[in-house]
Order: structure tokens, then sequence, then C-alpha cells
């Protein structure tokens, strides 16, 4: 069972950037106390502002006094101390870049509210590992972005944490703890995405968003743009990203109506970039939809041997077939099961690469042919999906005979390209009809013709003997 | 032989405008199914125009609808009730096509005002006009806009049952015009029928009118 990352690509975090480093609030030793998270009340918030207060003018030329004294032990280079996970935590600041961060104001106070002056570096270590840590410390930022964090918690990024996922970012993966510069997610070379989605971005810079966003463009969307920044979704699932496309080309549907038949349809059942990123390989991800509740179905109930039946999608096997298929759908939708499952089609591209390099207007993929004749590359690849853990689709491979096999009729009815898929079995019958339509006329013309001239003979040509 | 007008101007007119229009959603009908095998006009070209003639072929239906229905030539649709006559009708026609026509036998059907149609060609007609055709242009306009009608087409099963139907009713058409133009021929002169179609006109023999038959 293949499953894919969000964007198809790894999902690895920056240790360094998502590895605070905590300070001792006051004296010069290293810190070992505890690190366990504590709920931040209005007191303590209040205390926070007023130091905000208090440090906004020093961060203009530098640390504040009490900055300057965590610093004084936390800004040694190759400062750090071992973890029971056996890791290394580095416990260096870099004291300028700090200075210079949005989090000045509020100095290193504002957010390490629980290290005790008197009792630091405590005698204990408590921190079992850097990444739980790192999750325990998100607590914090949660108290002055509350809202950011609301957003984060039903993102992907979050989601993919609660299954476990060591990789998926928490703040600190994008935003990095010390050095958080205002606008940095805003330009190309600072934006954290490409820490982990570096293909992606690559891919991405070469398209006419990226080009134009790096000639200045600012117009031009960036990955918040059309991501979101916190509330990042899968963006491969459902209908994938043609309404944030819509935002800002509000005009294409009207646009593609002047040309395009049946142009909602399009919009409705290819993605963007399976035109808009020509040089893009295409599939059809069929995917399972429980009809009843409008929505995509997450494991096929009823039905432990999918796994098996199926197999994974990969080139060595060729998936599922257009019988298993629909013995699948008819088993799922077995009398006694009270919602109606059915599988919906959709033409995409295979990768999340592929879905950024897009391409200008012109580039774009216009002519109907690409798509709607026998062979077209774009049904070569098959797969069907459900939604898996974190909402990410879970893909299986099915052979791409299931598009032009007759017992598709049923199973695959939501999903159909004139020309493209078209249904092997009719093509028979068609060329049946034409040849019987053309055949009967001319054996019927024969045989009358025969007749003919053996009755207007007879009478001339008596039998012999 | 005398002429009997069997052929009124509105069926000849819907008659024509039928045949050029079958033809040619059946030419651009290919063209959409085949492109790559067949690229005689543009995919989207060949979409535009199929609409466009399939929109023609329906109200042209509609002209021979209101026609039957408001005029006494209805009873050339007719059916044939009792069974025994049907069956027999039917093999006798069928019988004169398989093995009397050869021989030079006479056709068994005698072409009359009310009843012009042989029984072979009544349930055929019946077939086509009554059922294939209105299916056929249902699924088509279900197919010209897939988003307006997604309610209807999602009832039906999907966009692949419907194109199926579609393509299987186109298919039988395939096959029917080839053979209807070609039983065309089959009258007393092989033009005989084509230009009865034109002028309305048929000839019979004098007593051979099924309706004094009758």
């Amino acid at each position: 069972m293949a499953v894919l990352g969000p964007e198809g690509g790894p999902r690895e975090a920056d240790e360094n950037t998502e590895t605070p480093v905590t300070k001792p609030s006051s004296g010069g030793r290293m810190g070992h106390g505890p690190f366990a998270m504590r709920t931040i009340g209005a007191a303590a918030a209040a205390v926070v502002l007023a130091l905000a207060g208090m440090t906004a003018s020093a961060s203009a030329a530098g640390p504040s006094e009490a900055d300057a004294q965590c610093l004084g032990c936390h800004g040694a280079q190759g400062l750090e101390k071992q973890l029971a996970s056996g890791e290394a935590l580095s416990l260096q600041i870099p004291g300028d870049a700090f200075a210079q961060s949005v989090h000045s104001v509020i100095g290193c106070t504002g957010c390490h509210t629980d290290i005790d002056p008197s009792k630091h570096p405590p005698a204990e270590n408590s921190i079992s590992g850097k990444r739980a840590f790192s999750i325990a410390m998100v607590q914090v930022c949660k108290n002055c972005h509350s809202d950011e964090f609301e957003q984060w918690g039903k993102s992907v990024h979050a989601a993919l944490i609660r299954e476990g996922d060591p990789g998926a970012p928490i703040c600190t993966g994008c935003h990095s703890p010390h050095a958080v510069m205002k606008g940095a997610s805003e330009a190309m070379d600072t934006v954290p995405c490409k820490t982990c989605h570096g293909d992606i971005f690559t891919a991405y810079a070469e398209s006419v968003h990226g080009v134009a966003r790096s000639h200045g463009q600012t117009q031009a969307p960036l990955c918040f743009g059309c991501h979101g920044a916190h509330g990042v979704n899968v963006p491969s699932a459902g209908a994938g990203m043609k309404d944030v496309c819509l935002r800002c080309h509000t005009g294409a549907l009207a646009a593609h109506r002047k040309w395009l038949p049946n142009a909602e349809l399009h919009f409705d059942v290819v993605s963007c970039p399976a035109c808009h990123a020509p040089k893009a390989e295409r599939r059809v991800d069929l995917i399972l939809y429980d009809s009843t509740a409008q929505k995509e179905v997450s494991e096929p109930a009823g039905v432990p041997e999918f796994e098996s039946r199926t197999g994974s999608a990969s080139a060595t096997r060729p998936g599922l077939d257009a019988t298993t298929l629909w013995t699948l759908l008819k088993t799922l939708n077995r009398p006694g099961v009270g919602d109606k499952t059915s599988l919906k089609g959709r033409l995409e591209v295979r990768t999340g690469v592929e879905a950024h390099e897009l391409a200008g207007k012109s580039a774009a993929i216009s002519d109907c042919k690409t798509c709607h004749r026998a062979g077209a590359q774009a049904f070569q690849s098959v797969t069907i999906s459900v939604a898996g853990p974190a909402g990410i689709p879970v893909r299986y491979g099915a052979s791409e005979k299931v598009l032009s096999s007759a017992f598709s009729i049923e199973s695959i009815g939501g999903f159909y390209a004139i020309g493209g898929t078209r249904i092997t079995f009719l093509d028979v019958l068609f060329v049946l009809a034409l040849f019987g339509g053309i055949a009967l006329p001319i054996g019927h013309v024969t045989l009358r013709w025969g007749f003919k001239r053996y009755l207007n003979r007879k009478p001339h040509e008596p039998r012999k003997g | 032989m005398h002429r009997i007008y069997v052929h009124p101007l509105p069926v000849r007119i819907w008659h024509w405008i039928n045949a050029v229009a079958c033809v040619l959603l059946v030419l651009t009908g290919v063209q959409i199914r085949y492109v790559g095998l067949v690229d005689a006009v543009p995919f989207r070209i060949a979409v535009v125009v199929h609409n466009w003639i399939g929109f023609v072929l329906i109200a042209n239906f509609f002209v021979w609808f209101f026609f039957y229905l408001f005029s006494d030539k209805i009873k050339v649709y007719h059916p044939e009730l009792n069974p025994i006559k049907y069956y027999r009708g039917n093999l006798r026609q069928a019988l004169y096509y398989g093995y009397g026509i050869f021989k030079g036998a006479p056709n068994p059907h005698h072409v009359s005002v009310y009843r012009k149609f042989n029984p072979l060609q009544s349930m055929t007609y019946q077939l086509i006009m009554l059922l294939l055709l209105p299916i056929q242009c249902f699924t088509g306009v279900l197919l010209w806009d897939l988003t307006r009608f997604s309610g209807t087409v999602a009832f039906f099963g999907g966009v692949r049952v419907v194109d199926t139907v579609h393509v299987l009713i186109f298919t039988v058409f395939v096959f029917y015009i080839l053979f209807h133009a070609y039983l065309g021929t089959l009258g007393r002169t092989p033009t005989e029928k084509f230009k009865a179609m034109f002028d309305g006109f048929e000839e019979v023999e004098e007593g051979e009118s099924a309706d004094k038959a009758e």
C-alpha cells in the first residue's frame, strides 16, 4: 500500500529549525531543568506584555539587559546538552538574529516562562527527545497565536502529527524559533515550505507563478497564496485546488465556456494542472465515494480483503482489473448495506511536483485530441483511492483496461471521456453494424442478380440427359 | 397503374431533414468517437456541429409528431393488434424479401394512403420513432450539458451508462440508415421510392390499394 505525502514528496523537517532552545531567565548557568509545559495564566501574559514594552526599544540596538544575561551562556558556540534519547540539543542562540526577530520585543522570558532562575539549570534533565520537546513547546506559541494555532490544528500537518508522523512540521518546523523574521514566508528565498518540499518548490520557481514572483510581481502566488499559511489541507483530496485557482482566475470558467464544450464538467472532473502543466503526465484517479454520506470512503467497509485484492499502485503490479472492480463495488453495495458506494473519476497529474509545473496560458493543452482519442496518455494510469489517515488519499493500482471494459459501464458509471475511454465491446458492435449495413445489401443484390440471371437463362438452357 | 398521394408535404419535409440530420449526426458522431482514426474535422467543431444538428433533429421530430397527432394519417402508424395477423403479415413480408423477391414474386404489401407501410416497415418505424429516436434525443441532450443535467445523469447510473445507450442506438442507426436506403431501391424501379419521397406520389396497380382491399 502506497501512502503518498500531501504533495507526493518527502516529509522531513529541518532538525535545526524544529528544535527551539531554552534559555535561563537569569544568570549564566547552562539549563538542564524540566521543560514540561505549563499553561500561562493571565498574570503571566500581563508580564509578557509588560516585558514586551520594556524591551521594545532595546531590541533595535541589541538584546535587552535581561536577554543579554541569557545570551551570556546561550550565545556560546557549541553549547548543547545530551538528551535522554541520546540526541544532542543545541542550546546556542544566535543573538543578533534574535535581536532582529519579531520576538525580540518580548524577550527570552516571553516564551520561556517556565524557567526558574534560582534553579536554572536544573539538576535533572526531563527532556525525553527533541521531537517531543518541540511538540510540547507548541503550547507556548498558542498563547499568543491562538488563531493560527487553531488553523494549524485542522491542517494536514497537524493531522500527520496526530498520526505519529515524525517529520510533520509543528510551529518551529517552519518558523525558526529564535529568528522569526517578518515577511520571511513572503519571499522566495526564505519561504519555509521549501525546506521539506524542495522538489516542489523548484518546480514552482520555474512555473509561470514562480517566474512572475521572482520578477517582483507580488500578485503571483507563493506557497501560502494557494495552500494557506497554517491551515494547509491535502491538495490532492476531493476536488483538488480548483476553487483556489478560481479565487484569482475569476474569469476562467467564462473564458473556457467560449471554446470548451461542457466546460463546467471539465472543471469538475479535470484538475487545472492536467491541462495547464502541459509537460506533466496524467492519470485517472477513481475515488471510492459514499454517495449517501456525500464523502470519500475512508476504508472499504466490510471488505477486509480489499488491499490484498488490489495490490499497491506500482509499475510492477498491474492492480485490479475490471471484473474485480465490478465485484468489489457489488460487495460494497451488497444488500443490507445502507450506504451507496460509487467511484468518482478525476483526471489529474501524477505528482505534486508536476502539479506545480504550471505554464502560461498559451502553452496550456487546448487540443481535445490530447485526451479524447484511444490510447491517450491520460488514460494509461489508473488508481483507486480512499481517504487515508490525515485525509491523505491512499491509492491502489488498477489496470488501465478498467476504463474500456464493458464491466465498467456500471462500476465506473460516473467517469467517461469520449474517445479516450470508449468501451471496446461497443466498437465491435459498431463494426458489425457497419459491415452488416454494407454486406447485407450487397449480398441481397448479388442474390437478386444471380436468381434473375438463372431464371432468365433457364428456358434457353434445357438440362442435358 | 395510377398515382396516389401517400406522402404529404410535411411528412416529406420531415423525412428529408431527418435523413440528412441522421447522416450528419452519424458522421460527426464517428468523428467525435474515433478521433485519431478519423480526422476529417477538428474534434471541437464536430462536437459543436453534432450538438446543433441534434437540436434540429429534435425540433424536426416534433414536426413529425404533431403532424401525425393532428392528422388522420396517423392510421399509418396504428399497430396491428391481432397477433395472428401481425405475425402472418411480418412473416409474409420477410419471406418476400428473403426469398420471393429473388423469384420475381409480387410484393405482398399493397401501398395505400392509410396503409402505406408494410408490416415490417410499420414495426420498424414504430420502434424507431417512438422508442429509439426519443431515447437517442434524450440521451443526446443529457450529454450535451452534463452539468446542467447531472442529477438526471446520476439517476440513470452516470455518464458512462448514458453514453453507452447513446452509442448502442447510434450503432442501430448506422445499420438502419444503410439498410433503409437499400430497401428504398426495391420498388418497381430502383428510384421509384426515392421519387415518391420527393413528390409524394406512389404508383399502384389498378385495384391494388390496400385500403380498397380492406
